[in-house]
């Protein structure tokens, strides 16, 4: 949890750019997630980003890909290859050698950007931000992980882009959504929520995390499921089949960072395949959008609904399609089509497992 | 040991002998009993006991229950792959100590552990997992043994130092490269994988993996148990044991190829387990003396349990897997510690 104070000076400089939106001279304030000040003498044009989650972000804040000057290589490969390539053929040709996919800056390839404000993690060390700030270039710090981070470095992104405006609408559908969720879940009874399982890798090891500061957990709550891994200690621990046939879950979802995993894995497998979820034919691969959806990004609201549709169909009944078309258009200004949400969503994949018909195009 | 023991001190030793054996056996077989029973999934001992017997009878069916797939399926296999894994490093171990006349080394020194630790994180790299991963850990771990051979011999013969720092060259080289596919590797999807596989694990023991450990290890092992004579005269200094018809260089290197072959596989499947080799031989030591005729068997015993003890409490202490190469070393490193300082006081007093 973020001190109150970090809200509050936050507010104060949105509210001031929100005067300040067409003089363009006046410096803008920005507290970042390591709570240090980060002054720019005007928005940032240009935006170099080392964390992998924050080059799509920068896009969605902005509207477009034009002031993201430089990203993590893994960032480029996953913007390249989904769905936002198509959107933005032009982000091929954006620099990814500032960092190598370990985070640790190249100073000079940064500096060759010219940016106005390079984006850095806030809690690997002053070894990883040090550099940056000694080169003269100015860095904001962001902490990942919560939804209420999230929120926070939306906010902090969109306000260095001159554009708060962005982060109240987009902050705001989140909340809205969120608010909507929490109304509906809390009225279904503790023995009708399923147990489910998010298997963070599931090739060569199986991993799974507990509940404490993690998202997936966070959001299985939300929707009004229980985290069946909820006794492990920690976020991608490693465990072993014998330990999800204990837990017995209800729903497995995969992860989205594998893409050579699909639920033939689970269906593969002597002893998953066993667990009441493979029975029930209760296995799903999150979706990959213009971010994957398994942890918090900007389409987040979208992961949380497509959760809730498949946990409680009868309680949850979202237009998942027409609500991704929506939040594409505001996000990106793109048109989804039906082929872009039926790749996104692995129709060809699960599109016969249960509850997932509901998703098909009309 | 005394070379001349008269008769009846000779068969009380061999008897004192077989109850040391026998006793490591019982431990042996009590401890993979103990290790298949136990598991974070509740199987009562006599539904253990049931099932062991139905899949003895009905071998190569899957069942259809939970509990018999976890028995015969995931505990099985992992035991015996932990029991003989332990056995082949330890073994290894025993052996490269031998060779080298130095209680200190282990299979690591040759560089085929890092070789094959190279190979398997390569493959994890580019996303493969199972028999590539496998083929790769151990075909790299046989090119670090040929790169040390190849370096080490110069002249048209091998000196056993020259072993030792080609081994430490070729070690640091693929220390190297493993370095580099971390930087390189995705932290988002193969990074993790890596680390984990690297500190080493059975938690993706299956009867395929097991297949496939088999007849590396199973050759190994029988190699090495043939050369067990030809170890003791190893030990001696290199013109005594030419004075006895041994040429040393080239039964060196058919003892290097059997642990290369042991190491690579283990490496294989289970990443990087390490100490097994360094301390399970000084405890068979402790046991059944110096004689690499006892001293082998012992080993492969001590080790095989030990490493299946072990890996019983990386998978059910917790609901998460502790990584093997922690436990061994949290345990093998004191340990060791005690050894070494115990060594060094009787060297000594002597």
């Amino acid at each position: 949890m973020l001190p109150r104070r970090l809200y509050t000076s936050l507010a104060i400089s949105v509210a001031a750019m929100g005067f300040a939106a067409t003089a363009s001279a006046d410096p803008i304030t920005i507290v970042d997630q390591a709570d240090r000040t980060v002054t720019l003498q005007k928005p940032a044009d240009r935006i170099a980003s080392i964390p992998i989650p924050m080059a799509s972000t920068i896009i969605a804040m902005d509207g477009g890909t034009s002031k993201l000057v430089g990203m993590n290589p893994t960032a480029k490969s996953a913007i390249v290859e989904g769905v936002l390539g198509r959107i933005f053929p032009e982000a091929k040709d954006i620099p990814s050698d500032i960092t190598a996919p370990n985070f640790i800056p190249n100073i000079e390839e940064l500096a060759a950007t010219h940016p106005d404000l390079v984006i850095q993690w806030a809690d690997y060390g002053a070894d990883l931000v040090d550099p940056i700030s000694n080169a003269g270039l100015n860095v904001a710090l962001i902490s990942y992980g919560t939804e209420e981070k999230t929120r926070y470095y939306h906010n902090m992104v969109a306000t260095a882009l001159g554009k708060p405006e962005r982060a109240a609408l987009i902050n705001g559908w989140r909340d809205t959504v969120a608010n909507e969720m929490a109304a509906k879940a809390k009225d279904i009874p503790a023995d009708k929520k399923p147990k489910v399982l998010y298997l963070g890798r599931a090739l060569e090891n199986l991993t799974a995390s507990g509940n404490k500061g993690n998202y997936n957990a966070w959001y299985i709550d939300l929707v009004g499921g229980v985290n069946a891994s909820s006794d492990v200690q920690g976020n991608g621990t490693t465990i072993s089949p014998e330990q999800i046939a204990e837990w017995n879950p209800d729903v497995i979802l995969l992860n989205s960072f594998e893409a050579k995993l699909g639920i033939d894995r689970i269906y593969n497998d002597p002893i998953l395949s066993l667990t009441k979820a493979a029975k029930e034919h209760k296995v799903y691969k999150m979706p990959l959008g213009g971010y994957r959806w398994d942890p918090p990004s900007q389409e987040s609201p979208l992961t949380w609904m497509w959760l809730a549709n498949l946990l409680h169909p009868d309680v949850f009944a979202y237009d998942l399609r027409g609500e991704m078309k929506k939040a594409y258009k505001t996000l990106y200004n793109y048109d989804l089509t039906d082929a872009d949400i039926d790749g996104i969503l692995w129709m060809d994949m699960q599109g016969a497992e249960t509850a997932y018909a509901q998703f098909k195009a009309k | 040991m005394s070379t001349v023991a008269t008769e009846p001190v000779r068969s009380g030793i061999s008897a004192l002998r077989i109850g040391v054996f026998g006793l490591m056996i019982a431990g042996l077989v009590a401890t993979m009993l103990f290790s298949i029973g136990a598991g974070r999934f509740s199987v009562s001992v006599p539904r253990i006991a049931e099932i062991l017997v139905n899949g003895a009878l009905n071998p190569g069916t899957i069942p259809d229950e939970m509990d018999e797939r976890i028995v015969l399926l995931v505990r099985l296999p992992r035991v015996l792959l932990a029991a003989l894994s332990g056995a082949a490093l330890a073994v290894g171990g025993a052996a490269l100590q031998g060779v080298f006349r130095n209680p200190l080394v282990s299979p690591q020194v040759l560089g085929i552990s890092q070789g094959a630790a190279f190979g398997g994180a390569l493959a994890l790299l580019f996303g493969y997992s199972g028999i590539v991963l496998l083929g790769m850990s151990f075909l790299l771990g046989l090119a670090a043994l040929i790169l040390v051979g190849a370096l080490a011999r110069i002249n048209g013969r091998t000196e056993i130092i020259t072993v030792i720092l080609s081994g430490m060259v070729v070690g640091a080289l693929f220390a190297a490269l493993v370095s580099i596919v971390q930087f390189v590797a995705d932290p988002n999807t193969s990074l993790p994988a890596i680390v984990y596989w690297l500190m080493g694990s059975f938690s993706t023991a299956t009867w395929a993996r097991l297949g496939l450990a088999v007849p590396g290890m199973a050759l190994g092992l029988f190699a090495v148990w043939l050369l067990r004579y030809r170890l003791n005269l190893l030990a001696l200094e290199d013109s005594e044991a030419r004075s006895l018809g041994v040429n040393p260089d080239r039964e060196r290197w058919i003892v290097f190829a059997a642990i290369s072959l042991m190491t690579g596989t283990s490496v294989a499947v289970a990443g990087i387990v390490g100490w097994i080799g360094l301390v399970v031989p000084h405890a068979a030591r402790i046991l059944v003396g110096e004689d690499h005729r006892a001293l082998i068997p012992a080993s492969a015993l001590l080790g095989a349990a030990y490493l299946t003890f072990i890996d019983t409490l990386a998978r059910t202490l917790t609901a998460a897997e502790i990584p093997l190469g922690v436990l061994t070393a949290l345990i093998g490193a004191p340990v060791f510690g005690l050894l070494l300082r115990r060594h060094f006081r009787e060297a000594n007093r002597a």
